[in-house]
C-alpha cells in the first residue's frame, strides 16, 4: 500500500528532520480539508443567495489555501537548496582529501621501495598496512565522488571500445590476495573469442571490481566464486555466482539503493558503505546496459550485467 | 644523463616523494613550485617533460600550459597533467589545449606515474 506509507506522516517528518505540522503531507492534507469543507459551504451558502458572503468566503478560503501553498513550496525549496549544498560539500571536501591521501601514499611507497633505508620487516609490515588504508580511503573518496556526480546528473562515461575480459582478468590479479587470505576458489570462463563491448574501460573495472570484492567478502572461507562473460544478443554479459551469505528475500528491492546493506551482513561485515551497487547500476544503465541478480538467504547470490558489444 | 623532467607542484611533500623516485630512475629533475617559474624554467631548463599540476599560485596549470603552447622554444615539449581534479570539463579542456596524458595522482602509484612517463617519452 504505496499510499498509505507516503501517509506515515511522523515517519516523514523523522526523514526530513522537521516538525509534523511542517511536513509538505501534512500541509496537503490540509489543503485537501479546506477544499472539501469550503465547497461543502458553498454549496450551502449559494441556498441562502446572499452572494457577498459567498464572495467573502471563497476569498478567505482562498487566501488560506495560498498561504499553505507557500509554506509548501518554501520548505521543499529549502530542502532541495540545503540537498544541492550538501552535494557540494561533499565534492569539495573530497577533492581536498585527495591530496593529504596522496601525499600518504607516495610517501609510504617511497619508504617500501628499493630506495627504502634499511627498514626491518616490522616496519615494512606497519608501512605496508598504512599504504593498503590509504588505498581504501582512496577508494572511498571516489565513490563519494562519483555519488556527488550521480546526483547532480553530471556523471559523464567516455564511449571507447572496452576489453572486458582483459578487464576481468586486471580486476581479479588485483584481489586475488583478498580470495586467497579465505580459500576461496574463482574460475573464471568465457564463451566466444573477441569479449569487447562499448563503455568507460576505467567505470567498467570499477563496477567488476565492486562486483568481485563483494563476492569475495560475503563468501565464508573455503567458498566457490565462478564469472562467466558470454555474447547474448547485441549485449556482451558478465556474471559472478557466490555461494555465500545471500541477501534476504524482503530487501531484494533495495539492493541497488543508495546505502543499502543487507541487515544480514552488517551484524559480522562492518566494512561498507553501501554505496558500491549504486554507482554500478547507475554506470552501467548510463552506458546502454543492464544490471540485475538473484540471490537466496544462506545459499548465495548472481549478479549481472550487460553492456552493447562491439559488433565485428 | 638522463632525460630532463620538470616537475611543477606546490605541494612540497608531493614534489619530494615525485622528485625522489624519479631521481632513484635516473631521471634529471628540475622543479617549480608556482605557475610562474614553471614557464621560466619550461624556457631556461628545456625539459624533456614536463609534469603540470592544475591548482598552483600565481598562474594556474591552464594558463601555463597556453604561455608554454604559444611559444615555439616550449610548444613542442610533451605535458603530462597530475592533478586532483577530475571534472569532465578540465579533462577536455587539457586535452584540446595539448596535454598528452592526465592522471588523477590520488589513483595513481609512483611506479604508474613513472611508467606514463617512459611512455610518454618514447
Amino acid at each position: 500500500m504505496k499510499i498509505v506509507n507516503d501517509l506515515d506522516l511522523k515517519k516523514q517528518a523523522k526523514d526530513l528532520g522537521t516538525s509534523v505540522w511542517k511536513t509538505p503531507s501534512f500541509l496537503f492534507i490540509v489543503m485537501g480539508a479546506i477544499i472539501i469543507v469550503a465547497m461543502t459551504a458553498t454549496y450551502y451558502i449559494a441556498r441562502y443567495d446572499q452572494p457577498e458572503i459567498l464572495v467573502g468566503a471563497e476569498s478567505l478560503v482562498v487566501a488560506i489555501l495560498f498561504i499553505i501553498g507557500n509554506s509548501v513550496i518554501g520548505k521543499v525549496e529549502e530542502m532541495a537548496k540545503l540537498n544541492k549544498l550538501k552535494t557540494e560539500f561533499v565534492s569539495v571536501a573530497s577533492h581536498q582529501l585527495r591530496t593529504p591521501l596522496s601525499a600518504i601514499r607516495w610517501e609510504t611507497e617511497l619508504l617500501l621501495s628499493k630506495l627504502n633505508c634499511g627498514l626491518n620487516d616490522k616496519q615494512c609490515k606497519s608501512l605496508n598496512n598504512i599504504n593498503i588504508l590509504a588505498n581504501r580511503m582512496t577508494r572511498l573518496v571516489n565513490d563519494l565522488l562519483d555519488v556527488t556526480r550521480i546526483d547532480q546528473g553530471r556523471l559523464v562515461l567516455k564511449k571507447e571500445k572496452v576489453d572486458v575480459l582483459e578487464q576481468v582478468k586486471g580486476v581479479l590479479d588485483n584481489l586475488a590476495p583478498l580470495a586467497n587470505d579465505k580459500k576461496i576458489s574463482i574460475v573464471l570462463s568465457k564463451r566466444g573469442r573477441v569479449l569487447t563491448a562499448t563503455g568507460d574501460g576505467e567505470k567498467i573495472k570499477l563496477v567488476i571490481e565492486n562486483l568481485l570484492s563483494n563476492a569475495i567478502k560475503y563468501t565464508h572461507a573455503r567458498g566457490k566464486i565462478e564469472m562467466k562473460l558470454y555474447k547474448s544478443g547485441g549485449f556482451l554479459v558478465f556474471s559472478i555466482r557466490d555461494n555465500g551469505v545471500g541477501i534476504p528475500q524482503n530487501q531484494h528491492k533495495q539492493v541497488f539503493d543508495k546505502f543499502f546493506r543487507s541487515d544480514n551482513i552488517v551484524k559480522y561485515q562492518t566494512e561498507g558503505t553501501g554505496l558500491g551497487l549504486y554507482i554500478s547500476k547507475n554506470i552501467i544503465e548510463q552506458s546502454g546496459g543492464r544490471i540485475w541478480f538473484q540471490s537466496r538467504e544462506n545459499t548465495g547470490s548472481v549478479f549481472n550485467f550487460s553492456l552493447p558489444a562491439v559488433s565485428h | 644523463m638522463g632525460k630532463k623532467i620538470l616537475i611543477v607542484e606546490d605541494e612540497a611533500t608531493l614534489q619530494n616523494a615525485l622528485k625522489e623516485f624519479l631521481a632513484a630512475e635516473k631521471f634529471e629533475v628540475v622543479n617549480a613550485f608556482d605557475g610562474d617559474a614553471a614557464v621560466r624554467m619550461a624556457r631556461s631548463e628545456n625539459p624533456d617533460l614536463i609534469l603540470l599540476d592544475i591548482i598552483l599560485p600565481k598562474k594556474d596549470g591552464f594558463e601555463v600550459l597556453d604561455e608554454l603552447k604559444k611559444d615555439r622554444q616550449t610548444e613542442k615539449i610533451p605535458v603530462m597533467l597530475l592533478t586532483n581534479l577530475e571534472n569532465p570539463e578540465q579533462i577536455e579542456k587539457a586535452f584540446e589545449k595539448g596535454v598528452s596524458t592526465y592522471l588523477v595522482k590520488s589513483n595513481y602509484r609512483l611506479e604508474e606515474v613513472v611508467q606514463k612517463i617512459k611512455e610518454n617519452l618514447k
